[in-house]
Formats: C-alpha cells, structure tokens, sequence
C-alpha cells in the first residue's frame, strides 16, 4: 500500500518537471527591473496546489510521504554544487573575504525586519523572526536556546513556513529583479543567492544566470559557495551575532518595561 | 533511511532529472547519463563516508567535498568529470526538488493561514533585509579586495 502511493508521488513530480520544463522560464517585467519565473517555480505552485485544500489529487498521508524525498532528491543538487564549485576553486580563493564577510549579511536582517516587527506590535516573536532568515539550522538554533514553544519558537516558525511556501519565488523575483536595475556587481549578488535555503539559492541564482548569461559558471560557482558556508558558519553568525544584536535592540525598544527579562522569562503577549 | 532506500530513490530522482534536461535544455538523456551517473556516485560515496566515519558531519560535508574534489584543476581527470556533470543542468536538478516540495509542503497550508499577515510582512523584510545585506558587504568587500 505504501509503496504505490509513493509511486503515485514520483509519477506526479515527473508530470509536474515535464509541464514545467516544458512552459520554460520566462521573464517579466516589474517597473524599473526584470522578474525572472524558472520552471521550479511553477513545480512548487502546481505542487501546492495539488493537495486536499486545492485538487485533492493527494491526502494528507502522501504529503507526509513526500516530505523526506525533497532532502533526499537535494543529494544530487547538493553533487553538483561540488562539481559546480571544484573548477572554480581559484577564483574562490581570490574572492575568500568578500564570500566570508558577507555572512555577515544576516545582520542587515536585523536592522531591516527589526523596526518592521516592533512597528506591527510583535513582542519577543520578533527575535525569532528577523534574527535570520529561519532556515533549519536557525530553528534548531532557537529551539535550543528559548524552546519552540515560546514566542521565539513561533516567530522563528512563522518565517521558516513563509519560507517553504514563497521563499524560493521571492528569491527568485528579488535576484532577476537587482541585476536588471545594475547597482550590485553580478558576483555579490551571487554570493547574495547563497544565503538561505537550497532552492532558494536555486531560485535566485537561476534567476541571476538568466539575467546575465555570460557570467553563468562564475554566478552559480559563487552562489554553490555562498551557500555551502551559509550551511557551516551561518550557525555561529547567528548564536555570537544575531540573537545577541536582536536582544539588545529588544531591550532598548521595551527598556522602560522589562529591563529584567532578559533572556529566559516568555512573556505574555499574544497576537 | 538506509542506504539502499536513498540508492532507490535517487535513481527515481535522476531519471526525472534527465527527463527535465530533455524537456527543459534539450540535451539527450544518454549524452546526460555519465554525467548523472558522476553525481549519483559522489552521493553514495558521501552516504557511504558519512556512514563510515565517526564523526557528527552531516552527509552533505562530504558528498560537495567529494565533488569539488573531483572537479577541481590538477585533479586526475578533472576536465572530464566538470564537463560530464556540466551535461546535467543545475535548473534541471532543482525542478524535481521544489515539485516534492510543493506536494509536501500544502499540508503547511495550514499552518500558514493560522500565522496572519503581520508576520507574512516580517518575513518579506527578513528576506529581502538578508538578501540586500549579504549583498552590499560582498559588494563592498569584492570592491576593496580590487576583485571587480
């Protein structure tokens, strides 16, 4: 029984790569810039749709099923970033500082998402919001420091399922959208591409190939890096730099209310 | 998940890869196939060390290691692998994966309608405030460094 409905799955995602590989990418036009829509991204649209508020083609139990094969089927993407990133070695090394320095881009997380959260009346949810861009480490990082049943837990929660849901779309939008208005230099929107999650990278790096085609290798080669140092040292950026950062601007903004809740102590505001 | 069942599930996954290389870039599945065969290795080699070595590192260490091994210059036969896996298209291979994705991820439908819009409004600005930041310092650092 289990095995046909996972090769029910399989049988619907050839569908869906065949349907979206087929349309193609395509490009739009948003005021001053150029949005580029790849084939992953109708594959993940046609894919939610699918479910039992959408088509009802697949239950709930077949969902679940599917949930393990994305990690796995990220095996081979996760090959092809070495074999991607190997070639590239050299010019990696010449570009080491600006790819290690701009880990440190987490923080512009911060002081963007910071005053936003504060503004619609978060309480300490937006810690665990803005403090990065909630991929899994970032959850394991909070549910480790305050528990996911706190409000911590659910910012960090909430940003991680927006993430799922949009976050490769946004990427995708937001890098063909930045090349096109020319302020950045191709190779640090590359390395730009590799801050969040692998298909987000993928989204956006492809988005940036599309843009600029012939710097193709050199863009996916930094964004594969980006990526990979994102996944080693991302942690240590957020334990030493973020959540300390985002606590201290919380502390300022409530300094009159709770100079003693520091760090444990939930507090009681609700949504 | 053991190995064997990873070893089956990948060679579902490349040959809906390769599927998506013909349909999408137009390149013959069999001129594909080395390719995707370097890469299916590089991830049962990495499964395999992973298993093997006692240490914490995830897979994923050591199946990129693996591949930025094999492909970096001055390794044997380096030119032959880059240009092999260079067969199999990075778009190619991420397709599949958001398509599991998106089956997968309707049932945080849910979920996404309990959260509200101010924290959908947060997340923007967590995203777009990571993506300009990491940005600019590459930006600037790339600049100072005189690598553009």
């Amino acid at each position: 029984m289990k095995k046909t409905s996972e090769w029910k799955i399989h049988g619907l995602v050839l569908v869906l790569v065949v349907i979206s590989e087929l349309i193609g990418a395509k490009s739009i036009k948003i005021g001053p810039g150029t949005a580029v829509l790849l084939p992953m991204l109708y594959a993940l649209v046609i894919g939610l749709s699918l479910g039992p508020k959408g088509f009802k083609i697949v239950n709930k139990e077949e969902m679940k099923l599917a949930s393990p094969l994305i990690g796995v089927s990220a095996l081979l993407l996760i090959a092809k970033y070495g074999t991607t990133i190997g070639p590239a070695v050299p010019l990696l090394i010449k570009a080491g500082p600006a790819l290690l320095a701009q880990e440190l881009g987490n923080l512009g997380t911060v002081l963007i998402a910071f005053p936003i959260a504060m503004m619609l009346g978060f309480g300490r949810e937006a810690i665990g919001a803005v403090h990065s861009i909630a991929r899994e480490p970032n959850i394991a990082i909070i549910s480790d420091m305050y528990g996911l049943d706190t409000p911590e837990g659910r910012g960090v929660m909430g940003v991680y399922i927006c993430g799922t849901l949009f976050g490769a779309i946004l990427f995708g939008l937001m890098a063909g959208f930045f090349a096109s208005l020319n302020i950045f230099h191709p190779y640090a929107l590359a390395m730009a591409c590799g801050v969040g999650s692998a298909s987000m990278m993928a989204a956006s790096s492809g988005a940036l190939t599309a843009t600029v085609p012939h710097m193709a290798q050199e863009i996916q080669a930094f964004a594969s890096a980006s990526n990979l140092l994102t996944a080693a040292d991302g942690v240590y950026a957020s334990v030493f730099l973020a959540i300390p950062l985002t606590e201290w601007l919380y502390r300022k903004f409530h300094k009159q209310e709770s100079v003693q809740a520091v760090s444990a102590a939930p507090q009681e505001e609700e949504e | 998940m053991n190995i064997k069942e990873n070893f089956r599930i990948l060679v579902i996954v490349a040959v809906v890869t390769l599927v998506g290389n013909l349909a999408g870039f137009k390149i013959n599945p069999i001129e594909a196939l080395p390719g995707m065969l370097i890469l299916l290795g590089i991830v049962m080699l990495g499964l395999l060390l992973s298993k093997i070595i006692p240490s914490k590192l995830p897979s994923i260490v050591y199946i990129s290691l693996i591949g930025i091994v094999l492909t970096v210059p001055g390794f044997p036969g380096s030119a032959w692998f880059t240009e092999q896996a260079g067969k199999v298209q990075f778009l190619a291979l991420c397709t599949p994966i958001l398509a599991y994705a998106g089956i997968a991820s309707g049932k945080d439908l849910d979920d996404f309608k309990k959260l509200g819009w101010r924290i959908m409004v947060v997340s923007l600005f967590t995203f777009v405030g990571t993506f300009i930041g990491s940005a600019i310092i590459a930006q600037i650092v790339l600049k100072l460094t005189g690598q553009i």
